[in-house]
């Protein structure tokens, strides 16, 4: 099994509701972002490159790309990253993690996988999102886990749940009659940096 | 750096007769030092890594760059006198003892560095327990202690053959074992960047050779500093011809180094493709600086070397400092370098733990080096150092390292 996703980028419109939603769901840390919608155009955020009539811009949602080939988990010392067997979900175990930070660098992925460079800070004073989520530690590494314990639970990640456009699907890439099989196989899609042969399990929809 | 506070600590002993009130206050400082630096762990625990340089973009810094450069600074010494021994040639006038002090002193730094970079060292015991043998990291920690006991094995056999026991036979054993693991140490410590594919300038295989041959440059010049301060503070005799044997090999050494650099860099620019923004980031951007430095200073290292002329004793040591300060500036433009290139640079969300620079937009942050240490950095830094110069001089004065007439 490899669960992933499919984000059609045809109708992301760079609203940031999955980063957000992921934010809330996972109880994510003030300053941490798992899900980051990037801005393909000018220098900052939400700015287009070029001028009118010719100017342009696109967003690209990012977060882990839980490769069938992760270079993080390989470079672990202690296997505190690992790639489930049974979801094909990279994971990252909080209580085993040393924060040596091998695995930011070998991502090819910039930004992904965020550190906890203090004892985590909230915005409200107590937990919100999701009962499974574990909690932060301070430095330790994190990212992304494809919403584990919802998918446990038959739900499907909360930014698939979330996203406002609809831009995005979930389901597993082993099965060929999944949703996500079949956008792949319909429609003209693309993978973040093949070149880097991690083979990611998100595919973007062009 | 520490080498200047070496030299400077042991020249302060009394020419005629070493040892005295000058090592004491030498050890007494270095002592303080290490205090101070490992007050400042303690506050960078406590309060967190968001007190130093290292953010989500450029997660590793001024420690794994030191953690490179002590790697490398540790061969010369174990390189310098395991070879004669090994291959039954001559040696360089008894300085081996010394010699393989310096290397042990340099590899117990090295193993500080990754310490303190961590986030999590009460964990530390968890490599052991969950040993991903896959990760080069895990080769890196398995090969650099066998290293480390490999050298004091070494040092210990050779003062016992010294002293008339153990057949040289053995020692010999031991010191072709010790070569082979100073080249896999370095190598090792390569991979850790080199077999990263995220990186454009670490992805080559030139790496592992390549960090073998800066090892041999800054690991003999070193060595080179330390005789030449301590036959000036009266510890041994030491005929300049040896000194001149090593200033040669020096010179050897850091041409091999720039030649591997310069085949690096025409690989990477030739395509014109990417790999063209590696070459402009170290030629004339951010990095140009210590690029310059590199070049610059191993190149007059290199013409020291080998005009008989300039091979005077000042000269000796301005040369093997400029090749330490060049190879340091090297590990800079590695580490810095392999994070300076972002493989997707667009726009996002940014906030204090994304680069050590949020004034501005993520592009700003690039403009000049993405990641600059801090204060607490730099103490906690000089603490390591300092623990370095305080094994050093209590080497000197407790352990049997003077040269005898057995010695090679």
């Amino acid at each position: 099994m490899q669960y992933g996703m499919v984000i059609d980028l045809k109708k992301c419109m760079g609203c940031q509701t999955c980063s957000t939603a992921c934010k809330l769901a996972n109880n994510l840390p003030a300053g941490t972002w798992w899900n980051r919608v990037l801005t393909v155009g000018g220098e900052q955020i939400d700015t287009a490159r070029g001028s009118y009539p010719n100017a342009e811009i696109h967003h690209l949602p990012v977060a882990c790309q839980h490769c069938a080939n992760p270079a993080c988990v390989k470079v672990c010392p202690v296997g505190a990253t690992f790639k489930d067997k049974d979801t094909g979900i990279v994971r990252q175990d909080y209580d085993k993690c040393i924060g040596c930070r091998m695995c930011m660098s070998a991502c090819p992925y910039t930004g992904v996988r965020s550190f906890n460079w203090e004892e985590p800070k909230f915005a409200v004073g107590f937990s919100i999102g999701e009962e499974e989520s574990p909690a932060h530690q301070k430095h330790t590494v994190e990212k992304c886990t494809l919403c584990v314990g919802r998918i446990a639970k038959g739900q499907k990640p909360k930014c698939v749940e979330a996203c406002a456009g609809r831009a995005r699907f979930f389901g597993d890439f082993d099965d060929p009659d999944s949703e996500v099989s079949k956008l792949v196989r319909d429609r003209e899609s693309m993978q973040l940096l093949p070149e880097m042969g991690t083979n990611p399990s998100v595919h973007y929809l062009v | 750096m520490s080498e200047n506070a070496q030299a400077a600590q042991a020249a302060k002993a009394p020419a005629a007769k070493f040892g005295g009130r000058g090592i004491n206050i030498g050890i007494i400082v270095a002592a303080v030092v290490t205090v101070i630096g490992l007050v400042l762990w303690g506050v960078q625990l406590s309060g967190g890594l968001v007190q130093t340089g290292m953010r989500n973009l450029d997660s590793w810094g001024l420690y794994i760059t030191s953690f490179m450069f002590l790697v490398g600074l540790s061969a010369g010494g174990l390189i310098i006198s395991s070879v004669p021994r090994a291959f039954g040639m001559k040696g360089f006038g008894g300085i081996s003892k010394v010699a393989v002090w310096t290397s042990i002193c340099c590899t117990v730094l090295a193993i500080g560095f990754v310490v303190i970079d961590l986030g999590q060292p009460l964990r530390l015991w968890e490599l052991f327990a969950y040993s991903n043998l896959g990760s080069p990291l895990m080769w890196d920690i398995i090969v650099l202690s066998t290293y480390l006991i490999l050298s004091i094995v070494y040092l210990w056999a050779t003062v016992r053959f010294e002293n008339g026991k153990g057949s040289e036979k053995a020692l010999r054993v031991i010191s072709v074992i010790a070569l082979v693991t100073a080249v896999l140490v370095h190598s090792v410590t390569a991979w850790i960047f080199g077999l990263q594919q995220a990186h454009e300038f670490w992805h080559t295989a030139l790496l592992a050779p390549w960090f073998v041959s800066s090892a041999l440059v800054c690991g003999v010049a070193l060595v080179l500093v330390v005789i030449i301060a301590l036959r000036r503070a009266g510890y041994m005799e030491l005929a300049q011809e040896n000194v001149v044997k090593m200033v040669k090999l020096l010179g050897a050494f850091v041409c091999v180094d720039l030649y591997f650099f310069a085949c690096d860099l025409l690989t990477s620019a030739f395509p014109g493709g990417s790999g063209t923004e590696v070459v402009n980031m170290l030629v004339a951007g951010p990095l140009a600086p210590f690029f310059w430095i590199e070049v610059v200073g191993c190149a007059i290292t290199a013409v020291i070397a080998f005009v008989p002329r300039l091979r005077t004793n000042p000269l000796i040591v301005v040369g093997a400092l400029l090749a330490i300060a060049g190879i340091f500036c090297k590990r800079v433009q590695l580490l810095v370098g392999g994070f300076q290139l972002p493989n997707l640079d667009y726009p996002g969300a940014m906030t204090s733990y994304t680069v050590t620079d949020t004034s501005g937009t993520l592009a700003s942050a690039y403009q000049g080096m993405v990641y600059w240490p801090t204060p607490i950095e730099f103490g906690v830094v000089l603490g390591v150092f300092g623990l370095g110069v305080l094994l050093l001089l209590l080497g000197f004065k407790y352990l049997p390292l003077k040269p005898t007439e057995r010695s090679h």
